[in-house]
């Protein structure tokens, strides 16, 4: 339960400062994707089906905050979910470059996933611009990840010991 | 075979997931209708924050306006003054063209299109999304919003309304990839269809090398499909490209509206009509 109200959280406000508080003043490649992150760990860290229950509300705001057609993303982030607990039960050592190359491919996976779909559907929104942008989006999102993945994942240990 | 799909159901799972996901993307579904209800729930728990920091927004932009803002005021005020003075000469010389207009309006019985009732909201977020451009309105459904309307300011087009919540509509804006709709150049007429190309950027498609479109033309809305009311100001063309072995010219036009600053519009409640479209029975 505790861990469902501190991933809950982290989605609800991370997606409540950078798409209603911050997005008319900062760009959008230095708002961290915080909803991305809740349900990245709970993949990972997060074992069995409170794993699961604790990625559905992330996976829920970005759905709403995102204007991508209707549920393609909570399903797509669901996807993710599953993804990033297959990376965790057979490749994730807890240190921090494995956390984050283990993040890295995940965001740029699920990058190219859209860019591809859109370039099919015959949409090029994209330009070098663009992808620098993008390039600085996951590196941001993915810095921030690692120190508050291992910090939750020690204090979840303490709590459990 | 069972301990292929014990090892293994995480990885079939997300597979799954992911078909599941680009079918939903590519065809939307209907089914999925049904589980709007979650949707709206999950809106219904970010309604105060969004409306939190609309109403700071208001109030720093109020104060800014009231106070701050008013140190270059009589500068502009005299600006203003001789701005009006050349308008108003300039009123007097298109007024023959307007009675003229008028006169030959009445003479082919024009029309008058449907009257459009708008709607003002206020601009409460973002898409932070990098693949999409979209902004959310603090008005949902409850005034009538509904999908497809239009949303403008007094300088242009904003988009289109995508999605609509209780409290909270979406637009798509007029740079997204998936945006298109028919337009014209303002000066000679010349058709084409725009699209979003990301940034504050749109392209125009289906102009051919002999076709005229400068630097600085005014594009508008051509309302022929009924995305958009006829008129109304997508942007100005910023470079023509006629490149030698292609077909087309490439044309790029920046928004007339600066998405990141507007921070009210107005939702266009009637539907766009249709000029020459068959009526269906």
């Amino acid at each position: 339960m505790k861990q469902f109200l501190v991933l809950f959280s982290l989605a609800f406000l991370g997606a409540s400062l950078c798409v209603w508080w911050l997005s008319g003043f900062i760009p959008w490649f230095l708002l961290p994707d915080f909803p991305f992150l809740a349900v990245v760990y709970s993949g990972l860290f997060v074992p069995g089906v409170a794993g699961f229950l604790c990625a559905l509300p992330p996976a829920l705001f970005r759905e709403i905050t995102t204007s991508a057609p209707s549920w393609s993303m909570f399903l797509g982030s669901m996807a993710l979910y599953f993804a990033s607990r297959e990376i965790g039960r057979r490749f994730l050592l807890r240190n921090e470059p494995s956390l984050l190359s283990a993040v890295v491919s995940l965001l740029a996976a699920e990058s190219f996933s859209v860019v591809l779909l859109l370039s099919l559907s015959g949409a090029r929104p994209f330009s070098i611009l663009w992808g620098a942008q993008e390039a600085v989006r996951i590196a941001w999102t993915s810095l921030i990840a690692v120190p508050v993945f291992l910090d939750l994942s020690v204090r979840w240990r303490r709590v459990k010991e | 075979m069972g301990s292929f799909f014990r090892n293994w159901w995480r990885l079939l799972v997300t597979v799954a997931l992911l078909v599941a996901a680009i079918q939903v993307f590519v065809r939307p579904s209907s089914t999925l209708e049904r589980a709007e209800p979650v949707r709206a729930a999950g809106v219904v728990l970010f309604r105060p924050l969004y409306s939190a920091a609309d109403f700071l927004r208001g109030g720093l932009s109020g104060v800014w306006n009231r106070y701050v803002a008013l140190v270059g005021v009589s500068r502009e005020n005299e600006r203003l003054r001789k701005e009006v003075t050349e308008l108003r000469e300039s009123l007097h010389a298109t007024r023959d063209a307007v009675l003229e207009n008028r006169r030959l309006k009445e003479l082919l019985s024009y029309s008058q299109t449907v009257e459009r009732r708008t709607l003002g909201a206020r601009v409460v977020g973002h898409d932070v999304s990098p693949w999409f451009r979209a902004i959310f309105l603090g008005t949902g459904s409850e005034a009538g919003i509904e999908s497809g309307m239009s949303v403008i300011t007094p300088y242009g087009a904003v988009g289109r309304i995508h999605k609509v919540h209780p409290g909270l509509s979406e637009v798509l804006l007029v740079t997204d990839g998936r945006f298109a709709a028919d337009v014209m150049v303002e000066r000679s007429r010349v058709r084409a269809i725009a699209e979003g190309v990301g940034g504050n950027f749109c392209r125009l498609k289906y102009v051919s090398p002999t076709q005229d479109v400068a630097v600085g033309d005014r594009i508008v809305f051509s309302g022929f499909d009924g995305s958009m009311p006829k008129g109304v100001l997508l942007g100005t063309v910023v470079s023509v490209d006629r490149p030698k072995e292609s077909l087309f010219q490439k044309v790029k036009v920046q928004g007339a509206v600066n998405f990141q600053d507007a921070e009210e519009v107005m939702v266009i409640l009637s539907r766009p009509s249709v000029p020459f479209r068959a009526v269906k029975d």
